[in-house]
């Protein structure tokens, strides 16, 4: 019964990304070892975050919302991007379009993203008798965190891979870029600051998702329309 | 743009079907709490000679029931939580006698019960008329379960918080007709607790204090010796909980009591008296005295010739003014008669009666339901103070879980005392029918009433089942460093219990509580997010590729074969 639990949250959390590799045109370019370069790069970056955080942060012994410290983390959290950054620009890929590439690049971080801070509170914790809704909001998280990688990394490309953008569109993708990076730290401002709980966290996110994968699809049309 | 529209509409959809996905989850399960922890203790398991009584096992595994199951619903797989105060005796009796299978028992005791919860105990919350008829209810359930062959798992919890609100949760769902099985979620009991084990050579130890008296310069003979015993261990229905303040706690205290009252009579040789003074401390009370069996019998003829009489102190705690001396002499014989009447007029002066109880001995019988029958048998003269107007029957009144602090009355232990002491002391000082106030108040030797309740609230708040007290358990050394204090010369035998009794350990364990969700809804919840994921497939597959490409996923290509005519 609870190993069926573990396997329904594990098809929420890990699905998406296999269904959107299947269903979008990714599967038929074959774009895996993409996908699989910017999971690497994810690890890698994610172990830098880890060193400057122990380095830096200070363990706090209450639950409060420290806003010198989130800023640190925020800080800390611009690595993230640093690394999608040479994702994009730095990898070898293939000869696939533009277009395939943000995405293969934005699947393969956030796949790596579900399965370094999900896999193992899943495993360990929803094999057990007793029944929580965490792992299952945990799940929607990740679909969440699914389509902001693929904003933020459609953004990326727009703003370092695309030469010719509307002067005026180019303020409004920086901006978006940098809400979509600072994600982190608003649902924890959310969570300690404001004292939400978990599941209108989620619900905050999913919701912003939807909005950012909007805005940024908008703007990436609105981008192709000079070049079309 | 046009192409826009739909692409918007399928976003709006997705939105509509995750709200909706949500939704259905929301209703099927309640929001739950964390799992619950309860200390929880265990029935106790025995055999007489071979025969099983008691709980006969330990681990649980079952959902939790109320009592407002359906009638004729199958409770094999059930644990039912009964709260003590909603307890419905008959319904348990004939679920025990006609042996009905039953996934397990869980008892829920008040809070007042608690010894080791402080607050709780000091509460005044109970009436008197309440109190009282607790007592009466535990009672009847322990005489219930302590003679019964149950062979499902009986456990004891105190209430709070958590437990209360788990039994609410559990009474309504039953209430509504549903009834928790293992399809339709519920809260689930799990013990696991070690198989319980035989106690192999149960120990027990018994403790004497020997005060000498004062012997006269070239008297070649033994000066007589008066014997003061009370057992101090407890026999109950959960043994980690049996801590008997009445029996026989309230007879260790004042055995304490009165050794220090004597020991500072005697520590002056001019106001000691011509007698030896033997304080025992024994144990195997509840298993026909057998620790004061071994006991006489370490003696040697000589020292048991010597002892003129000998007082057993059984449960002298909560009386209001009658007490019973017990014999098994005839109450013609002179030695009875003169202790008699010396017991009587000292308790007419302190304005209480005192009847005497005759019951022979059967030698064929091995049931011994007094201490002083034991040293009977050995031909020593011996009588039993106690509250009690009958006899005892086996494992009755051997310090159960409705024996708490509560009921008992500190003056009846101090009045008790104050007998005692009087009347032992106009027997060695030779002052019989005078009145004289030895112990009376205010004076040096008055009788030390927070010395007797710091006693009390210890006994209270330590469960002492003799097989489960070890050889060097800290509270059989307590007794013994406060015995050589008030003593000359302090003995600690240590015997093993007879082989008709044997217990069983696996006396405490922890409960865990978990909330379960049902098969039916993790089925559900596979069936949405299956849906989810379908959706989401078409979804991308239609913004992506196109409609075109979606169809063609499910028409088989076109067989390459062409059919000649």
């Amino acid at each position: 019964m609870t190993l069926f639990h573990f396997f329904n949250c594990a098809i929420l959390t890990f699905g998406p990304h296999a269904v959107y590799y299947s269903a979008t045109p990714l599967s038929e370019y074959d774009t895996l070892g993409t996908s699989i370069k910017a999971a690497l790069v994810y690890l890698g970056t994610a172990l830098v975050k880890l060193v400057c955080l122990a380095t830096f942060l200070k363990v706090s012994e209450n639950d409060s919302f420290d806003p010198y410290q989130e800023l640190l983390k925020a800080l800390i959290g611009f690595i993230d991007v640093a690394g999608l950054y040479f994702a994009l620009t730095q990898l070898t890929h293939r000869n696939i379009s533009q277009n395939h590439k943000y995405q293969a690049v934005g699947l393969g971080w956030a796949f790596a993203d579900s399965v370094l801070h999900r896999l193992a509170p899943l495993w360990v914790g929803a094999r057990g008798l007793e029944f929580t809704w965490d792992f299952i909001l945990q799940g929607l998280e990740a679909n969440a965190n699914l389509v902001f990688s693929i904003s933020l990394a459609a953004l990326g490309s727009l703003m370092w891979l695309r030469k010719n953008k509307p002067k005026t569109l180019i303020p409004i993708i920086y901006a978006c870029a940098g809400i979509v990076a600072t994600m982190p730290s608003i649902t924890s401002y959310l969570r300690k600051g404001l004292g939400w709980h978990f599941p209108k966290v989620v619900g905050f996110e999913l919701f912003t998702s939807l909005v950012m994968a909007f805005i940024s699809w908008q703007l990436f049309s609105a981008c192709q329309r000079p070049s079309s | 743009m046009s192409s826009k529209n739909p692409r918007e509409r399928q976003m709006l959809e997705s939105i509509y079907s995750m709200i909706a996905l949500v939704f259905i989850l929301v209703t099927c399960v309640d929001l739950c709490d964390a799992a619950t922890v309860v200390d929880v203790y265990r029935l106790i398991q025995y055999d007489i000679s071979g025969v099983p009584f008691g709980s006969r096992f330990a681990t649980l595994n079952h959902h939790a029931g109320s009592l407002h199951f359906a009638p004729g619903a199958d409770l094999s797989r059930t644990v039912l939580v009964i709260p003590v105060r909603e307890l419905n005796i008959t319904f348990v009796k004939e679920y025990i006698s006609q042996r009905k299978p039953l996934g397990g028992l869980l008892f829920l005791l008040p809070q007042m019960f608690n010894f080791g919860n402080r607050e709780a105990a000091t509460e005044g919350k109970y009436q008197i008329r309440e109190k009282e008829l607790m007592k009466t209810v535990l009672a009847e359930l322990e005489r219930l379960l302590i003679h019964a062959n149950i062979p499902y798992p009986v456990y004891f919890a105190f209430e709070d918080d958590d437990i209360d609100a788990v039994l609410a949760d559990v009474k309504r769902s039953d209430v509504s007709g549903q009834p928790a099985t293992a399809t339709t979620g519920g809260y689930k009991l799990v013990v696991s607790a070690p198989e319980p084990k035989k106690i192999v050579s149960p120990s027990i130890t018994n403790i004497q204090g020997w005060l000498p008296g004062l012997k006269a310069d070239g008297d070649p003979n033994q000066l007589p010796t008066i014997a003061i015993v009370a057992s101090y261990d407890t026999f109950g229905t959960a043994p980690d909980l049996s801590v008997g303040s009445d029996s026989n706690g309230s007879g260790v205290v004042a055995l304490l009591e009165l050794a220090r009252l004597f020991s500072l009579l005697y520590s002056n040789p001019k106001t000691r008296g011509r007698y030896n003074l033997l304080f025992g401390l024994t144990s195997g009370g509840p298993y026909n005295y057998n620790g004061t069996h071994k006991w006489l019998r370490s003696f040697d003829q000589r020292q048991r010739e010597s002892i003129d009489y000998a007082i057993c102190l059984n449960s002298i705690g909560s009386w209001d003014n009658e007490l019973w001396i017990h014999v098994s002499k005839p109450p013609e014989n002179a030695f009875i008669k003169q202790i008699f009447e010396g017991f009587s007029t000292v308790a007419e002066e302190l304005g209480f009666e005192v009847g005497l109880k005759h019951k022979k001995i059967n030698i064929s019988n091995p049931r011994v339901a007094w201490e002083h029958e034991q040293f009977s048998k050995l031909r020593v003269t011996a009588a039993t103070l106690s509250e009690l107007s009958a006899a005892p029957e086996l494992l009755e009144s051997t310090g159960g879980l409705s024996d708490s602090r509560h009921f008992i009355n500190e003056t009846a232990i101090v009045r008790s005392i104050k007998l005692v002491a009087e009347s032992i002391a106009r027997h060695i000082y030779g002052r019989q029918g005078k009145n004289i106030q030895s112990f009376a108040d205010n004076t040096s030797l008055a009788v030390n009433s927070p010395y007797i309740r710091s006693w009390l609230d210890l006994l209270s708040k330590t469960p002492r089942v003799a097989p489960f007290l070890s050889k060097n358990d800290p509270f059989v050394t307590a007794l013994k460093k406060e015995l050589e204090d008030h003593t000359r010369e302090v003995n600690v035998h240590h015997e093993v219990l007879d082989g008709m009794f044997t217990l069983y350990d696996s006396t405490k364990a922890k409960l865990n509580i978990y909330q379960v969700a049902s098969v039916t809804f993790d089925l559900l919840l596979l069936l949405v997010l299956g849906s989810y994921l379908i959706i989401l497939f078409t979804f991308l597959v239609i913004t992506t590729r196109g409609l075109d490409d979606l169809i063609s996923l499910f028409r088989r290509p076109p067989s390459r074969k062409v059919k000649t005519a």
